[in-house]
């Protein structure tokens, strides 16, 4: 990656500054908006980005943890998110008895239950079948061939879970309350995800760092020949790679279907693209990147939305401008190389 | 395939693949379907007597009947090659009875429908699927032979008398091309409601086509007409586009408006897809975005072209329209290919993504008053030049065409036009530089090449003819949407080149038009065409990642070849057993060969 800057042609260097300008009139009508806005709509708009980091967040872990490991980017992640949440789905649908539905304390880990379990079969599958015949393919192949598991999926759900060809009811499990937080509100789904999501942001982290197979993965990453010299089994250690990041977005999937209270076959398509965007940003095969990164890019999508020319109908756009920002200029994310985890 | 070899004794070759060939003249006579499927209203047309009267030659009967009359014969008579023929026999009737079965079992019902219900028999599918499977097993069991090489000349001649001949073989080939086209355009008719077995027997046409081009292949055919074309190319080049424009005239059975209309849509992916041939196939950037820039040419030309929603309000005639878009999208092409200084890989093909889904979206919210939104861009003017309206019929050669032909016509030269593009690119200094930096970018910049200015290149290139091919899209259809340049489409113009094989010709156009007619086919079964297109991608780069028209060099790269198909481990076993005798030889100069284990 050390090209030099004598080869950036001169028409870059103009686009660049054109750019430059434009985002600098824009930063001037962001900042009007914000002062006309006062300062409570800036701290409510900041509280949902922190809720969108969350989902985001647990969706990233499972992006940067394959990454790290076999260097593909598993484009289909995102769909094993909304599987996940159609799995919820399906539990409190036609598993939990009509009387049980409304106490959250069975029903909810009934359904991050059958969330997890949908989700990681699906991913162990995929896993098997379509990447690991793929391992020493080129390059591209994986990525192709994670397109293809991505669209089959959500066309999957869209053709046999049934009405899901439109966007469908999900049943706001948790307690059914707001929580006053001074200035601003969040509901109590929204706390519930945040803590979720950074308590098992940190376990993760934990087990990783500290466990045995937490050591084999990291072995493993480095080298796969080595790592299994070392009497590591790599396609197990690549398994529960794929294991934990589905199950973490299967939890995703459940809590975003519950705050949300809609879940629809695209939702896949969309939060694995800003979950990706949110692991590259931190670096990718870091596991403090993704979350950091995801938390950065939740708040930009609520922010750019709010205050950033073209409102909510450009807010998608804000993040994929930073996406190649970040790709050109820095493409080992805000936690290069030097502080790599690498799951 | 080659895991078949071996597992048949190679005594029993002959007999299974004899057997084989008599089962499927048993298959196209017996009935297909045990009863008549005609309950309820929907759908009412659809009867199953099509695959139920025996004795009745339709379509897949006589392909069947052919295949089983031929295994038979080349089964006993010396034909070179005969292993690859007879198993290319196989798998075509194999594929026959299998989509047969499949549709006949799931639209009658079930098993009964082709095995014994109420008294009826109907054993058709099954036995063609027992043929098939037997001619590929017999015919695999002695491992594949060589596929023959053909002299230049098959009586010996030179000269004008050599040259005469190659050309009447042009002709012949080039004229079952067209039919072979023509064949596969209007097989099975136009799917939907009307027509519920347009999908099956279309898919069993393919099987039919195909196992005729692999017997073809396997015998040498295809190998030596590609060889007499190189060698005569401007007369190939004259004698394929004659073929081309001969394909709306009524003899050819596909000149119909319906059929001008797929045509001509297929022309213009078939465009784009050799324009994405370039990024992917010769410099191997992926693109996920490069429907966007079909798109900006597409609204760049609507918005030149006097349509009420365009905020410019400039009405061009359509060439300077067209060549404007195409350069707009160009330029778009330069800027989203400048990361590509910096990034590779898989970075690269989000970058590209992330330009893609920002077009979109930007066109969605109708950015500038210049896309029209949710709304779209309607009521594009058609084409018009010297005085003729493109979507009227014409007269030609005192043929009645039908409308919509001058938009085909006009498709061909530009599909034509974007072929000598991509092959001049491809043998130019530029074109070796595009497959250096694809097969290794260091190493290419090591040999000198400015790789930054390549690459961007390469997008320029391929997004000019995207631009250009949108140009003509949104005229023909005379709607311009945000709609038709979405991420899915994209993906399907790379599973296109990606079927066909990178950094081919034919195997973009092949994979275009297969990805194109398919959903024209299967209308019937619309619901599910995304998910088995997902499948699809799956399985292709799982069993066949180099394309079914693979370039040499990638075949290489993928099968562990080089570039004369030669395998690169017996190569190298090859060359450990010279060494070895180099070695022993000073030794043991008189040593005899049996000596050795």
């Amino acid at each position: 990656m050390t090209t030099s800057r004598l080869e950036v042609p001169g028409s870059v260097r103009i686009v660049a500054g054109v750019a430059v300008v434009g985002v600098f009139l824009w930063l001037t009508d962001a900042l009007r908006k914000l002062v006309d806005g006062g300062f409570t709509l800036l701290l409510q708009q900041t509280a949902n980005g922190i809720v969108l980091g969350a989902t985001i967040g647990l969706i990233a872990l499972g992006y940067t943890m394959v990454y790290g490991i076999i260097q593909l980017i598993n484009f289909a992640h995102g769909e094993v998110f909304m599987v996940g949440a159609f799995g919820g789905l399906a539990v409190y649908r036609w598993v939990l008895p009509e009387s049980v539905r409304g106490d959250w304390y069975i029903s909810l880990p009934a359904m991050l239950l059958g969330g997890v379990i949908v989700a990681v079969v699906i991913a162990v599958l995929m896993e098997r079948f379509a990447y690991r015949p793929l391992r020493n393919a080129p390059r591209l192949a994986p990525l192709i061939t994670a397109l293809g598991v991505s669209v089959a999926l959500q066309e999957a759900i869209r053709l046999w879970f049934p009405d899901a060809a439109s966007a469908q009811p999900f049943p706001r499990v948790f307690i059914d309350a707001q929580v006053d937080l001074g200035p601003i509100e969040l509901s109590a789904s929204q706390v519930l995800l945040i803590v979720v999501s950074v308590v098992l942001a940190v376990l993760l982290q934990t087990y990783i760092s500290r466990s045995r197979m937490g050591r084999a993965m990291r072995a493993t990453s480095q080298d796969h020949d080595t790592a299994r010299l070392m009497g590591i089994n790599p396609d197990r250690v690549i398994v529960l790679t794929f294991v934990m990041g589905a199950a973490l977005a299967g939890v995703a999937g459940v809590l975003y279907g519950s705050n949300i209270n809609s879940v629809g076959n695209d939702i896949g398509f969309q939060n694995g693209i800003f979950a990706f965007t949110a692991a590259v940003l931190g670096g990718i095969g870091s596991l403090r990147g993704a979350v950091i990164g995801a938390f950065i890019i939740g708040l930009i999508k609520t922010l750019g939305g709010q205050y950033l020319p073209g409102g909510t109908q450009y807010d998608y756009i804000w993040i994929f401008v930073v996406l190649i920002l970040v790709l050109v200029f820095r493409p080992q994310g805000l936690f290069g190389e030097a502080e790599r985890v690498r799951a | 395939m080659s895991r078949l070899n071996g597992l048949v004794p190679a005594a029993l070759a002959r007999p299974f693949t004899a057997i084989g060939g008599v089962l499927f003249l048993i298959a196209a006579m017996l009935p297909w379907a045990t009863f008549i499927l005609n309950d309820g209203p929907y759908p009412e047309k659809s009867t199953l007597q099509f695959f139920d009267a025996p004795f009745e030659l339709t379509g897949f009967r006589w392909h069947l009947l052919l295949f089983g009359v031929l295994a038979v014969i080349v089964t006993f008579a010396p034909v070179r090659g005969k292993e690859r023929v007879l198993r290319s026999f196989g798998w075509g009737g194999l594929l026959i009875g299998v989509i047969g079965a499949l549709f006949i079992a799931g639209k009658g019902g079930g098993i009964g429908a082709i095995t014994a219900a109420d008294g009826a028999t109907a054993l058709g599918s099954i036995v063609a699927i027992v043929g098939g499977a037997l001619l590929v097993l017999g015919a695999s069991a002695n491992g594949l032979g060589d596929i023959p090489e053909w002299p230049t000349s098959l009586f010996g001649w030179t000269g004008m008398k050599q040259r005469l001949e190659a050309w009447v073989v042009l002709l012949i080939a080039f004229a079952g091309v067209l039919w072979l086209v023509a064949q596969t355009l209007t097989a099975g008719g136009i799917g939907g409601a009307a027509f519920p077995y347009a999908g099956p027997v279309f898919l069993a046409f393919l099987g039919f086509a195909g196992g005729l081009i692999g017997a073809l292949h396997g015998v040498g055919v295809t190998r030596w007409v590609s060889q007499l074309s190189e060698k005569h190319r401007p007369f190939s080049i004259v004698v394929l586009l004659l073929c081309a424009f001969a394909l709306p005239f009524p003899f050819t059975g596909a000149g119909s408006q319906y059929w001008m209309q797929v045509a001509a849509t297929i022309g213009v992916y078939a465009a784009t897809a050799i324009g994405l041939n370039i990024v992917v196939g010769l410099s191997g950037l992926l693109d996920l975005g490069y429907v966007a820039f079909m798109g900006i040419g597409a609204f760049v030309a609507a918005n030149l072209s006097g349509v009420a929603a365009s905020a410019l309000g400039w009405n061009l005639p359509f060439p300077l329209a067209a060549l404007i878009a195409a350069v707009v999208a160009g330029i778009f092409g330069a800027i989203v290919g400048s990361p590509t200084l910096r990034v590779r890989g898989d970075y690269l093909a989000i970058v590209t993504l992330a330009f893609g889904e920002i077009f979109s979206r930007a066109a969605q919210n109708n950015i500038g008053d210049l896309t029209g939104g949710a709304s779209a861009m309607p009521g594009i003017p058609p084409v018009t030049m010297f005085g003729t309206a493109f979507n009227e019929p014409i007269k030609l050669f005192g043929a009645q065409l039908p409308s919509g032909v001058l938009y085909y016509f006009m498709i061909v030269l530009v599909v034509g036009l974007v072929m000598a593009v991509f092959a001049n690119l491809k043998n130019s200094r530029m074109g070796r530089a595009w497959i250096a930096i694809r097969e290794d970018e260091d190493a290419a910049r090591a040999m000198g090449i400015r790789t930054g200015k390549a690459k961007i290149l390469a997008f320029l290139v391929g997004a000019t003819l995207a631009g250009l091919a949108g140009a003509i899209f949104v005229h023909k259809l005379g709607t311009a949407s945000y709609d038709s340049f979405k991420f899915l489409e994209s993906v399907t113009l790379l599973a296109a080149v990606i079927l066909g094989g990178m950094g081919t010709i034919p195997g973009a156009v092949l994979g275009a038009s297969l990805l194109f007619v398919l959903p024209e086919k299967l209308r019937e079964f619309s619901d599910y065409r995304l998910f088995v297109f997902g499948l699809a991608l799956v399985l292709i780069m799982r069993f066949r990642p180099q394309g079914l028209v693979p370039d040499r060099i990638r075949r290489a790269e993928f099968a562990g070849e080089t570039a004369e198909g030669k395998s690169i481990e017996e190569i190298e076993e090859q060359a450990v057993l010279e060494q070895e005798q180099a070695d022993r030889e000073p030794e043991a100069p008189a040593a005899p060969k049996e000596g050795r284990p």
